[in-house]
C-alpha cells in the first residue's frame, strides 16, 4: 500500500479511501500465524534492523504497533485514515501510511521508521537538510515528510521541483513549511546520490 | 538596539529544536506513556440539539479490558467554567443537555487504545431532540455588539455619506467555517501523584492552562503542572483547555491511575472550537479619484449557544486601515446551535480584510484607479476614527518594494486580456494589516556550573520558533553564542508571568523580558563574584568588575562563568527578569503588508491555481530571518486554503458536512505557488526598546483578498463567496 506513485492529490484521496475500506475488510490467508485461543496473532519482523516479535490483536496497526507496543514514538497519528501522511514509514523500502498497514500482514517484513533512519549519530542527510533549510515548524508531521521523502529520492522521483511537490503531497503540513521541505529535498538529493 | 559582538539578531539562526523533531525525539502530549497507563475515548452526541435521555453503556462495560465508562448520569465532577472567560460555557458530562452535535457525552476508559475505542462505539444514547438553528443566514441580522462610529461634522449618519458619494461599491461576502487542522490531534496524559496532577497537553498559555485545569477540578492550582514542551501547531486552537483535557484528569484522578485520551481526527472537527462562519457586507462612498468618503462594514458571525470566540472582523481592520472621514462599523453575532467557535489564526483579520480588500478591488475597478495608486490615496497616517498615530507605519514602501519585486507596472488592468495556453492569466494585490498586542511577561535566565545559560520563559513554542527566540535573545545580551543556550517553554512551573502564545505577541512580548532577566542575571553574577569569599573578586567594588561574552573581568583577571562558579561552590546564579508594556501608550501599534499575486483558471475546467505571491512585510525588528520567512510563506500558504479550498458547511441537522482530512480541504504541497517573502527593516521605536511587533498572522491577512482579485483579473468573474472553488468560474 504506497501512498501514490505519480498520482494527483484528488486521485491520492479517491485510493486512500479504498486503501481504508480494504483494512477493515478481515484478514484470511494472511502469513501471520492465528492463535486460536486469544485471536491474536504472532508477528516476527525485523524493525529498525532488529528482530522483533509481537503478539497483538489482528485489528492493531503497525502505527499502533510501533508506538504503543514498541515504544517508537517518533512515527506520528494525525489522522488514522491514510489522509496526512504523518505516520509514514517503510516497509521492504517502500513507503506506507502505518496507519492503513496491519500489522498481521507484516510477518518477516523489514521495517524502518524515523528512529532507524540515522546511521548511528550520523543524522540522516534529509535530517540534517531538513534543519539547514527549516522544512519544519511545529514538527509533527516531520518523521513522515522525512520517511516520505527519503523514498521519494530512492524512487528517483525527486527530478524536478512540481515532482518534488506532486510526490510530496500525500503529507500535510499544517504549518505549511513546504517551500523549506522543498529545499530540503533538493539538498539531500544531492549528498544521497 | 543591542550592539553584541555576537549579532545574532535578524540573521539566520537553525532551529535550535530542529535536530531533535528532524529525528522523531521530540516528544508531544501522546507520546508520554506512564507505568500503569489507562486510555480513555470519548463518546459524542450523534444529534444536533436537545437532551439525553438514557445512555446504555452495557455492553460497553462488558466488553474485554474496560475499566470505566462515565456519562451524564455517572459523571465525573467538574466545575462549571468560570462566566468571565469565553470559550465553552458548560462542564461536559455535569447535565443532559445536548448543545450541538458532537458534544462529549461520555468517556470510556480501557487496557488499550483499540479496547477503549471499540467500547465507545458500543455505547448508545436515546435523545429528545429539539430542532437545531444551523442557518447563518436565516438568523441575520443578529445582535449587535456595540457599534463603531465616526462622522464628519454635520453627517447625519453613515447612510447619508454613503448617498452623498460620487461613487459608491456595495460587497458582501460569506464565509464558512473553518478548521484549524493543526496536525497533532487533541491528546492529554494525565498523571496523578499523590495530590500533584501532572497534565501533558498542548497549550498555547501553560499556567493559564494549569489554572484553568485547577479550578475546574477544584484543586490547589500550586499542584497542578501542565507540560508541553513539544506542541503540533496551534493556531489559536490550543488557548483555550477543551473538555478533553479535564475529563481526562478528572478519569486519572477517581480511578487512581493515569489516563491518556486522544481524540480521532474526525472528533477534533466538534469536540475542539472552529473558525465560526461569517457573513459580511461593505459600503464604499468614494470621490471619482478614488478617495474614500464613507466606509460601512457589516458583520453577522456564528456564536455557538454553547460558546465560544466573537467574530468581530470590523474592528481591527476596516476601523483602522484606510483614511475616510465617515466610518460605520456593526459586527453582530447570530446565535446557533454549532460547535463552539474559537479564535483561528488572524481570527476576525483574515475573513474581514477579505471584505475590505475586495470591495477596495471593485473601487479601483469602478474608478479606473490602479489597485496600488488606490491605496496609496487613501494611506492613514492616523487611526481614522480614534486619531491616534500609528507607532510605527512604513506600508507605502511595502507598496512600493513588493510592486518592484513582483513586476506590478506593467499590469493592464483589463480582465480576461491574458492567456498562457489554456490557462487565464491575472494578477491582483491587497494590503494587510494586523494589530501588535503586547502583554506583560517574565523570563529566567540562568548561569550554570556546566557553562551553559539557560533562559526560560512559560510560553510557548508551537513550531512558531520561540525556543529559538529565547536562544537568540539570550545569547546576543549575554555575548555567547548561540549554541552554548538552552531554551525552556511549554511548562507552567516556570516563574509566573509567561505569556500566552496567540496574538503574535510571543516574540514581541518575551524579548524584553528576556534581555531584562539577562541584565538581571549579568548583575548577579556579579555581585556573587564580589561577596562570595571564593570568588577571585571578592571584596572588590561591583562597579568596578564587568561583565563581557560569557567572563567576569576586573583588575586585569579575566574568568569564564563557569570557572567562576566552580570557583565559588554555587551550582548556578539565576535571575528573573520582568516586563509591563506601557498601556497608556498614545500610539496605536499594528503590522502592515502588502500582497502581490498571479493566479492562472484553466479556461475549460475553471480549475484556478495560484503560480506566485510576493509579500511585503512591516513588522518591525525580526529576531530570526530564518524562522521568520518559514512562518510568513506558511501563512501566505494558509491564505491560499481560505481562497480556494477550506470550508466545513453546516446540515441543517448540525452536522459538519466535511468534518474529516478527505473532505475539509487544507493546503498540499502542489498547492503551494513560487513565494517571494520580504520584510523592512524598520524597528518600531515605540512598542519597546527592542522593536519587534511580531509575524505569526499577518501574513494570512488579506492573502485571500489578493487572489480573488487575481482571478477577477483573469477571468472577469467576481467570487463573493469563499471558497472560489472552479465550479464558481465555469
Ligand atoms: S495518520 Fe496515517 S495518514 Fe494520517
Ligand atoms: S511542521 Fe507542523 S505540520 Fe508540518
Amino acid at each position: 500500500m504506497t501512498q501514490h506513485e505519480g498520482i494527483t492529490r484528488r486521485g491520492l484521496l479517491g485510493m486512500v479511501g479504498t486503501a481504508a475500506a480494504a483494512a477493515t475488510v478481515p484478514l484470511g490467508g494472511g502469513s501471520a500465524a492465528a492463535q486460536p485461543d486469544t485471536g491474536e496473532v504472532t508477528v516476527r519482523m525485523t524493525v529498525n534492523g532488529t528482530a522483533t516479535s509481537l503478539t497483538a490483536d489482528p485489528r492493531v496497526t503497525l502505527l499502533d504497533a510501533v508506538r504503543e507496543r514498541l515504544g517508537l514514538t517518533g512515527t506520528k497519528k494525525g489522522c488514522d485514515r491514510g489522509q496526512c501522511g504523518a505516520c509514514t514509514v517503510h516497509v521492504d523500502g517502500r513507503r506506507v501510511v502505518s496507519c492503513l498497514t496491519l500489522l498481521a500482514t507484516l510477518d518477516g517484513a523489514s521495517v524502518t521508521t524515523i528512529e532507524g533512519l540515522a546511521d548511528g549519530d550520523r543524522p540522516h542527510p534529509l535530517q540534517r537538510a531538513f534543519v539547514d533549510q527549516d522544512g519544519l515548524q511545529c514538527g509533527f508531521c516531520t518523521p513522515g515528510q522525512i520517511m516520505s521523502a527519503a523514498a521519494v529520492i530512492a524512487e528517483g522521483r525527486a527530478r524536478t521541483d512540481d515532482e518534488i511537490r506532486e510526490q510530496m503531497s500525500g503529507n500535510i503540513c499544517r504549518c505549511s513549511a513546504y517551500p523549506g521541505i522543498l529545499a530540503a529535498i533538493r539538498q539531500a538529493r544531492t549528498e544521497m546520490r | 538596539m543591542t550592539t553584541s559582538p555576537i549579532g545574532r539578531i535578524g540573521r539566520e539562526t537553525d532551529r535550535v529544536d530542529g535536530p531533535l523533531k528532524a529525528a522523531g525525539g521530540a516528544r508531544y502530549a501522546a507520546d508520554h506513556q506512564p507505568e500503569g497507563l489507562l486510555h480513555a475515548h470519548l463518546v459524542q452526541a450523534t444529534v444536533g440539539r436537545g437532551s439525553v435521555r438514557r445512555v446504555d453503556v452495557s455492553r460497553a462495560e462488558a466488553a474485554p479490558g474496560v475499566v470505566a465508562v462515565f456519562t451524564p448520569f455517572r459523571p465525573l465532577p467538574l466545575n462549571p467554567p468560570s462566566p468571565q472567560q469565553s470559550g465553552e460555557n458548560y462542564s461536559a458530562l455535569q447535565d443532559t443537555a445536548v448543545r450541538f452535535r458532537g458534544q462529549v457525552i461520555g468517556l470510556v476508559v480501557a487496557d488499550t487504545p483499540e479496547r477503549a475505542r471499540d467500547a465507545a462505539a458500543l455505547v448508545s444514547a436515546d435523545y429528545a431532540v429539539t430542532p437545531s438553528r444551523t442557518s447563518l443566514a436565516d438568523g441575520s441580522p443578529g445582535v449587535a455588539q456595540g457599534v463603531v462610529q465616526k462622522l464628519a461634522d454635520g453627517v447625519p449618519s453613515i447612510d447619508a455619506a454613503l448617498a452623498a458619494s460620487p461613487v459608491t461599491v456595495t460587497t458582501s461576502v460569506s464565509q464558512h467555517a473553518q478548521h484549524h487542522i493543526a496536525m497533532e490531534p487533541h491528546a492529554t496524559t494525565a498523571v496523578w501523584v499523590d495530590d500533584h496532577l501532572t497534565v501533558y497537553t498542548g497549550a498555547q498559555a501553560p499556567q493559564r492552562a494549569a489554572a484553568t485545569i485547577a479550578a475546574r477540578l477544584g484543586v490547589d492550582p500550586a499542584k497542578v503542572r501542565v507540560l508541553c514542551r513539544y506542541t503540533g501547531g496551534g493556531f489559536g486552537q490550543r488557548s483555550p483547555v477543551w473538555n478533553e483535557a479535564l475529563l481526562c484528569a478528572a478519569a486519572a484522578r477517581a480511578l487512581g491511575r493515569p489516563v491518556k485520551v486522544v481524540l480521532s481526527r474526525e472528533q477534533v472537527f466538534t469536540a475542539i472550537g472552529h473558525r465560526g462562519a461569517v457573513r459580511q457586507t461593505i459600503r464604499l462612498g468614494a470621490d471619482t479619484d478614488g478617495r474614500l468618503l464613507a466606509l460601512s462594514h457589516e458583520s453577522d458571525g456564528e456564536l455557538p449557544a454553547a460558546g465560544g470566540w466573537q467574530m468581530m472582523p470590523g474592528r481591527d481592520t476596516s476601523a483602522v486601515m484606510y483614511r475616510t472621514p465617515n466610518i460605520r462599523i456593526d459586527q453582530r453575532l447570530v446565535t446557533l446551535d454549532t460547535p463552539p467557535t474559537w479564535s483561528m489564526r488572524a481570527p476576525a483579520e483574515a475573513p474581514g480584510m477579505f471584505a475590505l480588500e475586495t470591495a477596495m478591488d471593485e473601487l479601483s475597478v469602478r474608478t479606473g484607479v490602479d489597485p496600488v495608486e488606490l491605496r496609496l490615496r487613501n494611506h492613514a497616517t492616523e487611526d481614522p476614527v480614534e486619531g491616534r498615530p500609528f507607532s510605527s507605519k512604513h506600508l507605502e514602501e511595502c507598496y512600493r518594494v513588493g510592486a518592484e519585486r513582483f513586476g506590478w507596472s506593467g499590469r493592464r488592468a483589463r480582465p480576461r486580456s491574458r492567456t498562457d495556453g489554456d490557462w487565464l492569466v491575472g494578477t491582483g494585490m491587497a494590503s494587510a494589516i494586523y494589530p501588535a498586542w503586547r502583554q506583560s511577561a517574565t523570563a529566567r535566565v540562568r548561569f550554570g556550573d556546566d557553562g551553559r545559560v539557560t533562559v526560560s520563559s512559560a510560553t510557548s513554542d508551537l513550531g512558531t520558533g520561540s525556543f529559538t527566540v529565547l536562544a537568540v535573545v539570550g545569547a546576543d545580551e549575554l555575548g555567547v553564542p548561540v549554541g552554548s543556550v538552552d531554551a525552556e517553554v511549554g511548562d507552567s512551573a516556570l516563574p509566573p508571568g509567561g505569556v500566552g502564545a496567540y496574538g503574535s505577541s510571543v516574540t514581541t512580548s518575551t524579548v524584553p523580558a528576556v534581555q531584562a532577566a539577562c541584565r538581571a542575571a549579568v548583575e548577579a553574577l556579579v555581585r556573587a563574584a564580589v561577596e562570595n569569599p571564593r570568588s577571585p573578586f571578592a571584596g572588590l567594588d561591583p562597579a568596578a568588575v564587568r561583565y563581557r561574552r560569557g567572563r567576569v573581568e576586573a583588575r586585569g583577571r579575566s574568568v569564564d562563568f563557569r570557572t567562576l562558579l566552580h570557583a565559588m561552590g554555587v551550582p548556578l546564579v539565576e535571575a528573573v527578569g520582568a516586563t509591563d508594556p506601557n498601556t497608556t501608550s498614545p500610539y496605536r501599534f499594528h503590522c502592515f503588508g502588502a500582497h502581490f499575486c498571479e493566479v492562472r483558471v484553466h479556461r475549460l475546467t475553471g480549475e484556478p491555481r495560484v503560480a506566485r505571491f510576493t509579500s511585503v512585510f512591516d513588522v518591525g525588528r525580526v529576531v530570526n530571518a530564518k524562522a521568520a520567512r518559514s512562518q510568513l510563506r506558511g501563512s501566505i500558504i494558509w491564505g491560499v486554503g481560505h481562497a480556494l479550498l477550506e470550508a466545513d458547511p453546516i446540515e441543517p441537522d448540525g452536522r459538519f458536512a466535511a468534518a474529516t482530512m478527505a473532505d475539509y480541504l487544507v493546503p498540499v504541497h502542489a498547492d503551494t505557488p513560487e513565494i517571494d517573502v520580504h520584510w523592512l527593516d524598520h524597528p518600531d521605536p515605540h512598542i519597546s526598546e527592542f522593536g519587534a511587533r511580531g509575524l505569526g498572522e499577518i501574513g494570512l491577512v488579506s492573502v485571500a483578498a489578493a487572489i480573488g482579485n487575481a482571478v477577477f483579473d483573469a477571468t472577469g468573474t467576481r467570487v463573493h463567496d469563499l471558497p472560489i472553488t472552479l465550479d464558481k468560474l465555469l
